[in-house]
C-alpha cells in the first residue's frame, strides 16, 4: 500500500509539474540556502584546520588593535573586525619585545610595503608585498619549493621570493627564477618560489600564494625606517608552552604599551574560534531565513494539498466506497505532502551541490557538503511536508463518502 | 437467512423546518442470489437506500442487518471493513481513478485489504480477463470507451468476491449495445450466486432482474417478483401504454409512476392495450414483503 501511495504521489506531482514546482519553491530555497551556507562554513572550518595544521598549533600571532575580547568562561567573548581597518600598527620595539620574551624561540615581523608591482611598465595589482626575515619559512613550516629563501647574513638587497599565484599570474610561468620586476622603481629578482599554501578565509593569516616577500631590512629602508608591522609571528620553544608564552607576550606588550590594550595576541585555536564565531553568526542568520522560507514553503504545500483534496473529493469517495479506511486515506495524502516537500528538499540539495561546484571554481572557498547536512536538510523538509500536510490529509480522511461521491 | 434486512429504516437530512425525509420507514429484505431492480423517480430515495445498504451512510432510524448481523451501530472502520469484504459498487459515471491504469484500478480494493502488489495485480488480471478486458490492462481510463470503463468498474467491484453488487444506474451513461453487455455481465454474476441491487430508470432493464421494487417519496410503493427475461407487469403497463401527450412520450419511471393503480386513467390505458396486469395488489403505498 505504501509503495502504491508513493507511486500515486509521484504521479500527482508529475500530473501538475508547474504547480508542484511552484509549491516546492519555498522548500527548495530553504534547503538550498541552509545546505549551501553550512557547506561553506564546513569548508572554511576545514580550510582553517588545514592551515593550522600547516602553520603548526604553536604559532602565536600578534596583531595591532583589540580584535577580540576574551572572558574567563570561554575562549572568545567578542570579535571585532574594526581595529584591523584602523591605522594602528606594531613597531620595531614590539618585535624586539616579542622576540626577547622568555620561551619565544623565534619572532618574525610581517610588514606590508605599499607600492605597485610592475614588469616593463605593466602594473600588477593583485599581489601584496611583505617584508620579512629569513625565519619566515620555518615559522610557517613551509620551505621554498624552487630556489631558496633569503639567508641570514647573506641577503641580496634585490632578492624576492614569490607565492605560486604571483608566479603564474605575474610571470606566466611556474618557476620564474631570475625574472625581474619593479616596486617603487626598485628592481627585484625572483630567487625562489613557494609551493601552494593552504589558505582560508575568515582567518587573520594572509593568502601567501598572492604574496611577494622581500627582505625586512630592504622594506625598512623603502619605508624610511618607519616600518608598519601589521603582524608578528612567534613560536615558543615547546608546543605545550604555547599558551603560557602567548600570555607572557601579552603581559609584556601591555606593559610596554602603557597598559593600553591596542594589540591582540592570538593562538591558533583562537583563530579557529574567530572564524567559528563569524560562521556561527552567519549560519544562525541564514537558518532563520531558511526557517521562514520553510514555513512559507510549508504553507504553500498545505494550500496546494487543500486544493488537491477539494479537486479529488470524488476520488476520495470512490476510495472509501471500495474499502479505504480513514487512516488509509490520511496516509495517502500525508505521503503525497511529504513527497512534495521531500522532492523540494532533494532539488534544494542538488542545487547546493551545483552552487558549491561553481563557488569552488570561481573563489578560493572550498564548500564541503557532508552527509549529515544532507540528511538533516532532507529530514527537515520531510518533517515540514508531514506537518503542513497533516491538516489537508485529516480533511480528506474525514470526508463523508456519500457527499464525496456526489461531488462534481 | 436473508442477506439484507431493513426494518422501518428512515433517513432524514437537515434539521428543524429544513428537514428532508429521504427514506420513510422502509422495510426490505433481500435473499442471497436475488437480482433486485429498484426504480423510482428522481428524489424517491433509491440512491439513499443503496448508500445505506452499501454501508456508506447510516440510517437515522430503523434496523439494518447484513448477513444476520446488525450493522447500524458499527464504528466507521468496522463498516469500512464489512463494506470492502461483502459489497462491491458500480456507479453510473464509472468512478475510475484517472491516474491509475485499468489493472491498478481493479486491484485497488485489494490494496486496502493489505494484499501484496503481486497478488492483487494477478487477481485483477484474472478478473479483467473474466469481463473480457484482458487486453486493456495497461490502458488508462481515458483511453476506454464507456462500456469498457463500466466493465472495469464491475471488475473492481468483483475483486474482493463480494456477496452483494450495488449498481447505481450502471447503464445511465452507456449506449444500448454497451448497456446490454454490462447487464449481461451483471446477470452472469447473479447466476454465479452474487446478489445484485440495481437502480435504473429504464424499465427494459428490469428483464434482467427477478424482483422489481418501485419507490416514491422515500417509501417502497411496490415490490414485485418476476421471472427473468420478463418485464414486470407495472413496467409493461407503461411500455404498452398508448401515447397521448408529449409527456407520455417520456419512457421513464416518471411516466411509469403514472401507471400505478392509484391512477384510474392509467388503469384504463393499460386495459386498452390489453396488458392485463393481473396482480396490481398495491393500493397506495405498500410496505415491502419481508
Amino acid at each position: 500500500m505504501f509503495s502504491n501511495n508513493m507511486k500515486l504521489a509521484m504521479q500527482s506531482l508529475k500530473a501538475a509539474k508547474w504547480r508542484s514546482f511552484l509549491t516546492m519553491l519555498g522548500v527548495i530555497i530553504g534547503v538550498f540556502s541552509v545546505v549551501s551556507i553550512v557547506s561553506i562554513g564546513v569548508g572554511i572550518r576545514q580550510q582553517i584546520t588545514n592551515q593550522i595544521k600547516q602553520l603548526g598549533a604553536d604559532l602565536i600571532t600578534v596583531l595591532p588593535g583589540e580584535n577580540i575580547s576574551t572572558s574567563p568562561s570561554s575562549l572568545l567573548k567578542q570579535v571585532s573586525i574594526l581595529p584591523q581597518l584602523g591605522t594602528g600598527s606594531l613597531n620595531q620595539s614590539d618585535l624586539t619585545l616579542v622576540g626577547s620574551t622568555p620561551g619565544v624561540n623565534v619572532a618574525v615581523p610581517m610588514s606590508t610595503i605599499t607600492g605597485t608591482v610592475s614588469i616593463d611598465g605593466n602594473n600588477y595589482n593583485n599581489a601584496q608585498v611583505i617584508a620579512t626575515t629569513s625565519d619566515f619559512p620555518s615559522i610557517v613550516n613551509k620551505n621554498v619549493q624552487y630556489g631558496q629563501f633569503f639567508q641570514n647574513g647573506d641577503i641580496d638587497p634585490n632578492e624576492a621570493i614569490v607565492g605560486q599565484n604571483v608566479a603564474i599570474q605575474l610571470f606566466k610561468e611556474n618557476i620564474p627564477i631570475g625574472k625581474s620586476f619593479q616596486i617603487r622603481d626598485r628592481t627585484f629578482t625572483v630567487e625562489g618560489v613557494f609551493g601552494q599554501f593552504n589558505t582560508s578565509p575568515l582567518s587573520p593569516i594572509s593568502d601567501y600564494n598572492n604574496t611577494i616577500f622581500i627582505p625586512y631590512n630592504i622594506g625598512q629602508s623603502m619605508s624610511g625606517n618607519q616600518t608598519q608591522i601589521y603582524e608578528i609571528f612567534a613560536k615558543p620553544n615547546h608546543v605545550d608552552q604555547t599558551s603560557q608564552v602567548a600570555s607572557a607576550v601579552n603581559t609584556r606588550l601591555l606593559k610596554a604599551h602603557g597598559g593600553q590594550n591596542n594589540f591582540t595576541v592570538l593562538e591558533q585555536k583562537q583563530n579557529l574560534a574567530i572564524a567559528n564565531n563569524t560562521l556561527n553568526t552567519l549560519t544562525a542568520l541564514i537558518a532563520a531565513v531558511a526557517a521562514v522560507s520553510l514555513v512559507v514553503g510549508g504553507i504553500g504545500i498545505m494550500n496546494i494539498m487543500l486544493v488537491s483534496v477539494m479537486e479529488r473529493t470524488r476520488e476520495i469517495g470512490v476510495r472509501k466506497a471500495v474499502g479505504g479506511t480513514n487512516r488509509q486515506i490520511l496516509t495517502q495524502f500525508l505521503i503525497e505532502a511529504a513527497m512534495l516537500s521531500l522532492t523540494g528538499g532533494i532539488i534544494g540539495v542538488i542545487l547546493s551541490l551545483l552552487a558549491d561546484i561553481i563557488i569552488r571554481y570561481y573563489t578560493t572557498l572550498q564548500p564541503t557538503i557532508t552527509l549529515p547536512i544532507v540528511l538533516l536538510a532532507l529530514g527537515i523538509s520531510l518533517l515540514a511536508g508531514v506537518l503542513f500536510g497533516a491538516m489537508p490529509a485529516f480533511k480528506a480522511a474525514r470526508k463523508d463518502p456519500v457527499d464525496s461521491l456526489r461531488h462534481e | 437467512m436473508s442477506l439484507i434486512v431493513l426494518e422501518d429504516v428512515s433517513k432524514l437530512y437537515g434539521f428543524g423546518g429544513a428537514t428532508t425525509i429521504a427514506l420513510e420507514e422502509v422495510s426490505l429484505s433481500v435473499e442471497p442470489g436475488e437480482f433486485v431492480a429498484i426504480m423510482g423517480p428522481s428524489g424517491s430515495g433509491k440512491s439513499t437506500l443503496l448508500h445505506i445498504v452499501g454501508l456508506l451512510d447510516r440510517p437515522t432510524n430503523g434496523l439494518y442487518k447484513l448477513n444476520g448481523k446488525s450493522v447500524e451501530r458499527l464504528r466507521h472502520n468496522q463498516r469500512t471493513r464489512a463494506r470492502r469484504k461483502q459489497i462491491g459498487f458500480v456507479f453510473q459515471s464509472f468512478n475510475l481513478i484517472n491516474n491509475l491504469t485499468v489493472l491498478e484500478n481493479v486491484a485497488l480494493p485489494m490494496a486496502y485489504r493489505g494484499f501484496t502488489r503481486g497478488r492483487r495485480l494477478k487477481q485483477a488480471s484474472a478478473i479483467l480477463d473474466r469481463v473480457g478486458l484482458a487486453e486493456r490492462e495497461y490502458f488508462f481510463p481515458r483511453h476506454l470507451s464507456g462500456g469498457e470503463a463500466q466493465r472495469v468498474a464491475i471488475a473492481r467491484a468483483l475483486i474482493n468476491n463480494p456477496d452483494i453488487i450495488i449498481a447505481d444506474e450502471p447503464t445511465g451513461n452507456l449506449d444500448s449495445g454497451s448497456s446490454r453487455l454490462v447487464m449481461e455481465l451483471l446477470r452472469e454474476l447473479n447466476k454465479g450466486g452474487t446478489t445484485v441491487l440495481l437502480v435504473t430508470h429504464n424499465p427494459e432493464l428490469t428483464r434482467y432482474a427477478n424482483r422489481v421494487v418501485f419507490m416514491r417519496d422515500g417509501t417502497i410503493v411496490n415490490d414485485e417478483k418476476t421471472a427473468f427475461g420478463n418485464i414486470p407487469l407495472n413496467a409493461q403497463a407503461l411500455f404498452f401504454r398508448p401515447k397521448k401527450t408529449a409527456e407520455d412520450d417520456i419512457i421513464g419511471v416518471s411516466a411509469l409512476m403514472k401507471a400505478l393503480p392509484t391512477k384510474p386513467s392509467i388503469r384504463k390505458a393499460s386495459k386498452a392495450k390489453k396488458a392485463k396486469p393481473k396482480k396490481f395488489k398495491a393500493s397506495g403505498r405498500t410496505k415491502a414483503k419481508k
